[in-house]
């Protein structure tokens, strides 16, 4: 509400994106809804063009320079690009693309090593730094700010923030306290949503075990989700897609193995913050969950499309 | 010897006419030859019209036509395995279906005959070198079909009919244009990655010869997109493949039917009787006799197998006469001398330009006129470039494709030949190509009808670039692949039917007997045997050394 | 032009190099490809030689220079001999390819990794992109069908020859040539736009709309068909 009527035109904050394989099969809803809320914020996200998978695991030996060549491929083409820093949405990419700028800043002889490997493409020097989307939005764009952006409170949803390991282990990788993160609280307290804390919100969800262990992540998921929902909460909110996989689609299986076991739905926070800020529902993607999260989002009149509703009841 | 871009000092000097009078054609179109003109070059210039090039056979089925001396050689020679060689009494494979040859037709002809009911365990596709050797991989500029609504098979039959000089089956002709359409739609369903534009609509274009744009094309690699396609479904289907393992001769039966063949392992010597119900022939071509000392389009194993093969046992060979020379083989660099510089050149616009920089002939002729017209250029006008091995070519002025279609447009449409030049130091869209014909495709062939059974010989199928009656006596650009998948497709179908109710007699080799029996008493005295199987490129250096110790 | 012809003129020009064959050393005349000096010096191929032209990669050929380290990945074919090369030939690579029934797939994000869970292991090293002879951006296209891309696979794989060598050098054991053959197919097959006349065009084929003419055109005489020949007209809009 300018005097002069014309409205300020602030600069849009742009900044390079590395999506990772998961956003784009089976986590396309996140990408999308970030993408939308980022835009909506009149933040420009570009995604790097030429990038490749981050391989996934950040890489517990010391010598296996060999696994680090996929992370630090993309930070040498971050580079070569001529951008120092990246935003990332996956909490696997970011903590194996954080892990790897730190090993070779730490290991000066080791990136000459991979350096030397990369003769025909040219060396990385280091320097680029990571950043997760809710560091981002924390440290760089407020949420202050972002309270302005909300039109739609979360009034009466009372949300379970979940963070599991990646952004918080290890200490070099922490973009929160490591024993008590506060980040998501804030970001749904900002949303107006109501917050239950959960003793099991750092507990990590089992993680990659889900390909060959399933049910020592199911047993993982009973516990984290049955936590959760005897705090008081409706919902789990979080950032990670495998974290994700593993407290919604796991929950199948953790109905089989414990007979008591109910679960929750399971969101992604730039869901709730699309939905906070009003934008268009159809791309929420809230199909691809299991436990689908539609029918309470529609009692409390956060949704009002004709969603079919599951047999989940809460 | 100073190379500046891969050119000699000499060569430039004629590049440099090219250049100068590049602007002023683009603007100009050269008409093309009349039918009377058309004959006329032809009689003068074309190898085919060279009497000392050929001669009629003294035996078997096909005795009225000339079969040029390299052919006549391998048929007026010893077949290769006598009857008391091998041992009939052991078959090693009984199958339904013996398919010679791992090329296009041969393995449309095993999808095709899985379709109608035979199982794939009981198909044998058998071929000299790996599946897919052959010159289906090597195909560039596209494949007919009349699928376009301005279009239709009645202007496919004449295009096709009209290039061959009114000489095809017309029996054939039709089924191959009637077929064009649904051979697409086959290719479509298997995966093949046809140039589409952003509608769907095919990318069509026109070769030599044709009246409606019709050649559907996947970059300038069409051959090799639709044959690794073929393959890749032909292993999803495990169909059995034998590898270096030719076939040598065909076994017959009591009942006078082509009842199999003896294959031939080339790593171990082994020999393997395999008796079959049906058997096609899908042998490919023999651009390696290097017919008139030729350099050939062809790949390493085309050496008229089939041929021999069929006429051992009686069959027609039609047209043999017609040798297909392509206008426009490399003919320079060394390393390519030969390969194929694909028709598409000249249909998105690079002109064939003299020494002296003067266009002088429609660029899209048929092939042989085309190729007559360049080798008048070269031996009678003496406007030709000369190569340092003695060869002559004419220039092909490809940097117009870029100032006609934009910047890109050689990478883009036609990367696989860009890619040859520049490994040997020529950029072709700088730069015009030299170019003179080489020999590549066998016009003529095995005679067969619609159904793709040969004449008269029971049991016995063939398709693709071993048949004959096609294409009369010269095929248009675009018709090879579609002749290999419509026949492979008919032969396939046809030779599954047969086995469904064919009963096989007792083996034999009398066949080799009889043919031995034409040779003595039409006198022919020789060494030779045949089929060739490979030719022979060792270094005389090295050969002139060689002794057999049999360790 | 036979090869002997063009051997001994080159010979003539350009003088005479020496090569080794795995190993063992041979004088050769300047200026043929590798394979026409293996077969220069005595050598005659059954396996390891195809099309002679650069599009079946049967010739994938290993060779080092004298004086150097690196491995050079190159075919046969399409490569002059150079003094001081040692080279070696790979004639067969053991790749295990995925059984699938593309009538029966539902191209989902993860279709082609389910058929190779191998490339998964891909640690982007690119020691592929390095190894292709045909400049293919090996490593991209597998980034491609790891992320599900079919298209993107698609189209950056097209020039493959499938000569193996990609497959023979990866440390994670990628079948790299036989995903890409099934992401071509997914995507021409579930992908691309496709245009309505070719049906259109099959149904009038399959309903006989040309039978009666075409079966006319099959019993005229020669002097019939040659002024039907003459009096076609011809499509324009060609050489664009």
């Amino acid at each position: 509400m300018g005097q002069s009527g014309k409205s300020e035109q602030k600069p849009k904050a742009a900044i390079t994106y590395y999506p990772g394989c998961t956003m784009k099969t089976s986590a396309t809803n996140y990408e999308r809804t970030a993408l939308a809320v980022a835009k909506n914020l009149g933040i420009e996200l570009n995604e790097l063009d030429d990038w490749n998978c981050c391989g996934v695991v950040a890489t517990l030996a010391k010598d296996d320079l060999m696994h680090q060549l996929a992370p630090i491929r993309n930070l040498r083409r971050l580079q070569e690009k001529g951008e120092d820093k990246v935003l990332v949405l996956c909490d696997m990419c970011y903590n194996t693309l954080r892990q790897s700028e730190q090993f070779i800043q730490d290991n000066p002889d080791k990136l000459a090593t991979i350096n030397a490997f990369f003769d025909q493409e040219g060396p990385y020097k280091g320097g680029v730094k990571v950043i997760h989307f809710l560091q981002y939005l924390r440290d760089e764009y407020t949420f202050e700010k972002l309270k302005k952006k909300v039109e739609v409170k979360l009034k009466g949803l009372k949300v379970v923030p979940y963070y599991g390991c990646m952004l918080l282990r290890p200490k070099g990788c922490a973009i929160d306290d490591q024993e008590e993160p506060r980040v998501l609280k804030d970001l749904m307290e900002t949303l107006g949503a109501e917050v239950v804390d959960s003793p099991y919100k750092i507990e990590c969800c089992g993680s990659y075990n889900t390909v060959e262990q399933k049910e020592l992540v199911a047993k993982r998921t009973y516990r984290i989700v049955k936590a959760a929902r005897d705090q008081g909460g409706e919902l789990i909110v979080l950032s990670c897609p495998l974290c994700r996989f593993n407290l919604d689609e796991r929950s199948r299986l953790a109905q089989e193995m414990y007979p008591d076991f109910v679960p929750l739905p399971v969101m992604y926070y730039t869901q709730l913050m699309a939905l906070a800020m009003n934008l268009d529902p159809d791309m929420l993607g809230l199909e691809k969950h299991y436990v689908d999260p539609r029918p309470l989002l529609k009692k409390k009149g956060f949704l009002h499309t004709d969603a079919a509703e599951t047999e989940m009841s809460d | 010897m100073i190379l500046i871009r891969g050119y000699p000092e000499y060569m430039r000097e004629s590049i440099a006419n090219v250049e100068a009078t590049r602007a002023a054609r683009l603007k100009q179109t050269f008409s093309a030859m009349s039918l009377a003109e058309r004959d006329e070059v032809l009689n003068k210039f074309h190898p085919d019209y060279k009497p000392e090039g050929k001669r009629r056979l003294k035996i078997g089925q096909s005795t009225d036509e000339g079969f040029p001396h390299e052919l006549a050689n391998l048929l007026e020679a010893h077949p290769l395995v006598q009857p008391g060689d091998v041992d009939l009494k052991q078959v090693d494979y009984d199958v339904d279906i013996l398919i010679i040859g791992g090329g296009g037709a041969g393995t449309v002809a095993a999808l095709w005959a899985i379709r109608e009911g035979i199982s794939p365990d009981r198909i044998l596709i058998t071929t000299k070198l790996r599946h897919g050797d052959a010159n289906s991989m090597m195909a560039q500029g596209g494949i007919q079909a009349a699928d376009r609504a301005n279009d239709s098979p009645l202007h496919h039959y004449l295009d096709a009919i009209g290039g061959g000089h009114f000489t095809n089956k017309p029996d054939l002709v039709k089924a191959m244009v009637m077929d064009g359409p649904k051979i697409i739609k086959w290719h479509q369903e298997l995966g093949v990655m046809y140039d589409r534009e952003k509608d769907g609509t095919f990318v069509e274009r026109h070769g030599g010869g044709t009246s409606r744009m019709r050649m559907h094309s996947a970059k300038d690699y069409t051959g090799m997109e639709i044959m690794r396609v073929l393959r890749d479904e032909a292993r999803n289907l495990k169909v059995p493949v034998q590898e270096f393992t030719p076939a040598v001769e065909l076994i017959t039966d009591d009942k006078d039917q082509v009842a199999g063949a003896v294959l031939y392992n080339l790593e171990t010597s082994q020999y393997f009787v395999c008796r079959a119900k049906s058997t096609i022939l899908a042998t490919g071509g023999y651009g390696r006799l290097h017919i008139q000392a030729f350099p050939t389009t062809n790949h390493y194993g085309a050496t008229a197998d089939g041929l021999v093969l069929a006429y051992h046992v009686g069959a027609r060979l039609r047209d043999m006469d017609s040798v297909q020379y392509h206008p426009t083989g490399a003919a320079f660099p060394e390393p390519l001398v030969g390969l194929l510089c694909t028709e598409k050149l000249r249909s998105m616009g690079a002109q064939p330009v003299n020494k002296d920089g003067h266009a002088f002939v429609y660029p899209l002729e048929p092939r042989d006129v085309e190729s007559a017209a360049f080798l008048r250029e070269c031996y009678g006008k003496k406007l030709g470039i000369e190569t340092l091995t003695g060869l002559q070519g004419v220039w092909l002025d490809t940097p117009m494709i870029e100032l006609i279609s934009g910047e890109g447009a050689i990478w883009k449409n036609l990367a696989a030949m860009a890619r040859q030049f520049k490994r040997f130091g020529v950029d072709m869209v700088k730069d015009p190509i030299l170019v003179c014909p080489t020999l590549h495709y066998q016009n003529g062939g095995v005679e067969i009808d619609p159904t793709g059974a040969t004449m008269d010989i029971k049991g016995l199928f063939a398709g693709g670039e071993v048949t004959g009656g096609v294409h009369g006596k010269n095929r248009l650009m675009g018709n090879s692949l579609l002749d290999y998948n419509v026949f492979g497709m008919r032969a396939g179908i046809a030779a599954a039917k047969h086995a469904k109710k064919a009963h096989v007699g007792k083996l034999t080799l009398n066949h080799v007997k009889g043919y031995e029996r034409m040779l003595k008493e039409a006198g022919i005295v020789t060494d030779r045997k045949a089929p060739m199987v490979l030719p022979e490129y060792r270094g005389t250096a090295a050969l002139s050394r060689a002794l057999d110790l049999d360790l | 032009m036979t090869e002997e012809t063009i051997r001994e003129a080159k010979q003539e020009v350009l003088g005479t190099i020496t090569i080794y064959i795995m190993g063992k050393g041979y004088e050769v005349p300047s200026g043929l490809t590798i394979m026409s000096a293996i077969e220069y010096a005595g050598y005659k191929f059954v396996r390891s030689c195809g099309c002679r032209a650069g599009f079946c990669g049967a010739c994938a050929t290993v060779y080092r220079k004298e004086t150097e380290h690196k491995l050079t990945f190159t075919l046969a074919c399409q490569t002059l001999a150079e003094e001081g090369m040692y080279l070696v030939q790979l004639p067969f690579v053991p790749a295990a390819k995925s059984i699938y029934d593309l009538d029966k797939i539902e191209l989902v994000g993860n279709t082609i990794l389910e058929h190779y869970p191998e490339i998964a292991r891909c640690v982007s090293c690119n020691t592929c992109t390095k190894s292709c002879p045909q400049d293919i951006e090996v490593m991209k296209y597998i980034q491609a069908a790891l992320r599900g891309d079919a298209a993107r696979c698609a189209q950056l794989s097209f020039d493959c020859i499938q000569c193996g060598l990609c497959a023979m050098r990866c440390p994670a054991d990628i079948k790299h040539y036989h995903v890409a053959q099934m992401a071509r197919r997914l995507y021409a097959k579930f992908l691309a736009p496709k245009t309505p006349q070719l049906d259109v065009r099959n149904k009038e084929l399959e309903d006989g709309k040309f039978d009666k003419e075409l079966d006319r055109y099959e019993k005229l005489d020669k002097k019939e068909l040659v002024a039907l020949y003459k009096a076609r007209d011809h499509e324009e809009g060609d050489s664009s």
